[in-house]
């Protein structure tokens, strides 16, 4: 992998004199949290760089909560996306072969793609629900996004991903090649320390194709003991990476807006006539681990989850789903 | 697709006629302000203006292109709305979509199809596509149940169907009134009655969740095989496009992967039912 550098003073100036062209969202910790915030000049120096992970996923600056698909829109400023972690880079490749499949190309979505720029950041460190190496997939990214971050000690080395990650950086000229054997084998040193952390953490919790199997296999009364925590408020796929299920909402003049839905709301399949496959709460339950685990990856290449612990954190029925798989795994 | 396409933005089509099919169900024709072809057996989003679209398989001929008929049973929110509207209003479609039947696989083999209440909408698409294939196949029989002689559509279908050559159609109703002179029962027991070489056979199940359940079952004990069975299922399917995941059926988007599937490619999953 090709590697260039810049001081982080550097780099600053060169995100103040793109925010006249672009717009800039970054990772950014406050008393609030870590989250994605659109950034000022005067946000700048506080940007979060590899540290896992804002609050929201990167789904949401391409699959908005609510749009109206159907009413004309003007050009938007081209979009700087900064401090990523992978597990949401590997997201977004499931939102790719949904939105962007050959038979029903979503505009809106390819407008957004083509328009954004992805810095993702390698995780320095891990949270607590992090389980992202259990499904194969490392805590930096070296594909799908343009650049990779890590700030080491002042100096913010870029990892080149894309051709369009090569261009952004090679038009900075303070930006130069790195070849300190040094500087290498500290990112190495980093990784291998969050990936100690990662595989400590979550020692004994099954893999992917293995949790499908068991998922596959669980009894209904496994279902209605974890669901009995659940409220069907929908956190978990809001906060997911990759569930993207919408609702089409008709306005006068034949619009459509386009809603965030989701597998957990009652009525999600419920027909016309009135029969609902997901009637019982234990049924819209195991429906999200099916589709994820089971469903999805018959039809797809990206994974449907991506083990970045959001959905736990984000339950106010304290549901842990990697307790579900381990227990599943006994 | 032309590459810049909104996939969500209708083509507008005025309906030109209602007609009344049954105390439930009119039929809606429309004609799209651009040409509309689809495949039998293919589903399109209808939408009303400002309130709401539903998916329906037209029943009209895929021959034809410059309108369309779909037949509408008055049963939730949008197609309430749909059976107050009177000719000259503007309505939206989206589509066509999904997998219609494989009707070019069914040449020189004989046809039946069972069909149940409003699933005779489709079937009757899938007639008109098979009578301009008629001299390509050996035989298509249509049984067909509705709840009461009232309920049933397309009544003058039926005695057009038995004039063409090769086609036969049979009725049964479940409740018969004064005066019904036919068969009384549910649509399989009008499979005693008729005629087929199930090994050179293809069979077709459109109806009711329930009544293809039943149908499939006693087309397996007849001994037709997994494959020969062909089903329209039924599902929320809201975008059409693979997408909205409202229609999913385990690892099947319904709108994309169907809505017509063979019984041997759903029958593992046991939600088919529901």
């Amino acid at each position: 992998m090709q590697y260039k550098s810049i001081k982080k003073e550097e780099w600053d100036k060169v995100l103040e004199s793109l925010l006249s062209s672009h717009t800039i969202f970054a990772s950014v910790i406050n008393e609030f949290g870590q989250d994605y915030e659109l950034i000022e000049p005067v946000d700048i120096p506080s940007i979060s760089y590899n540290k896992p992970k804002p609050a929201t996923s990167l789904k949401s600056f391409f699959l908005p909560i609510k749009e109206n698909v159907t009413s004309e829109r003007s050009a938007e400023k081209p979009r700087i996306i900064i401090g990523t972690p992978n597990c949401d880079i590997e997201g977004l490749s499931l939102l790719d072969e949904i939105y962007l499949d050959d038979v029903f190309p979503d505009i809106h979505y390819r407008e957004r793609r083509e328009n954004t720029l992805l810095i993702s950041a390698d995780c320095f460190g891990i949270q607590e629900h992090c389980h992202c190496m259990t499904y194969n997939i490392k805590p930096y990214s070296t594909i799908n996004a343009d650049l990779a971050v890590m700030n080491l000690d002042g100096n913010m080395i870029f990892r080149i991903i894309s051709g369009k990650g090569k261009e952004f950086i090679n038009n900075i000229p303070s930006a130069s090649p790195v070849d300190n054997k040094e500087i290498i084998s500290a990112i190495d040193k980093e990784h291998n320390v969050t990936e100690s952390l990662l595989s400590a953490a979550n020692k004994g919790l099954p893999d992917y194709e293995t949790t499908g199997k068991l998922v596959t296999k669980a009894r209904v009364d496994i279902w209605e003991k974890y669901s009995v925590h659940c409220v069907s408020c929908g956190a978990c796929t809001t906060a997911c990476p990759t569930c993207t299920c919408f609702l089409l909402i008709d306005k006068p003049g034949f619009e459509k807006v386009k809603q965030m839905d989701t597998c957990q709301y009652p009525g999600f399949e419920r027909v016309a006539g009135g029969e609902d496959a997901l009637y019982e709460l234990h049924n819209r339950f195991r429906n999200r681990y099916m589709c994820k685990y089971v469903w999805k990856p018959e039809k797809f290449r990206s994974l449907a989850c991506t083990g970045c612990g959001r959905c736990i954190e984000g339950c106010i029925g304290k549901i842990n789903k990697n307790e579900i798989f381990m227990e599943l795994a006994k | 697709m032309p590459d810049n396409m909104n996939i969500y933005r209708p083509l507008k089509a005025k309906l030109t006629n209602v007609i009344e099919e049954s105390p439930l169900i009119k039929t809606f024709v429309l004609v799209p302000e651009e040409r509309f072809a689809f495949k039998t057996g293919q589903f399109i989003e209808l939408s009303v203006d400002g309130i709401g679209e539903a998916p329906f398989t037209p029943s009209s001929s895929p021959f034809i292109t410059e309108k369309l008929e779909v037949t509408v049973m008055k049963t939730g929110y949008v197609t309430e709305y749909m059976h107050s509207l009177k000719p000259g209003v503007c309505m939206g479609i989206r589509g066509p979509y999904g997998r219609g039947y494989p009707v070019e696989t069914f040449y020189d083999k004989e046809v039946l199809i069972l069909g149940g209440g409003c699933g005779l909408a489709p079937i009757r698409s899938l007639l008109y596509a098979l009578e301009g294939i008629k001299d390509k196949l050996r035989k298509v029989t249509l049984c067909y149940g509705s709840k009461t002689p009232v309920d049933c559509i397309y009544k003058p279908l039926f005695d057009r169907l038995n004039s063409i050559e090769k086609f036969e159609a049979y009725r049964t109703v479940d409740r018969a009134d004064e005066g019904w002179k036919g068969s009384v029962g549910v649509v399989t027991i009008l499979l005693n009655k008729i005629d087929i070489n199930i090994n050179n056979s293809v069979a077709i199940v459109c109806g009711p969740p329930i009544m293809m359940k039943f149908g499939t079952i006693r087309l397996l004990e007849l001994g037709y095989q997994d494959n020969q069975i062909y089903l329209s299922m039924e599902k929320n399917m809201s975008c059409g496009l693979g997408k909205c995941g409202h229609c999913m059926m385990g690892e099947f988007f319904v709108c994309k992967d169907g809505p017509v599937f063979t019984y041997d490619e759903i029958k593992h999953n046991p939600e088919i039912w529901k």
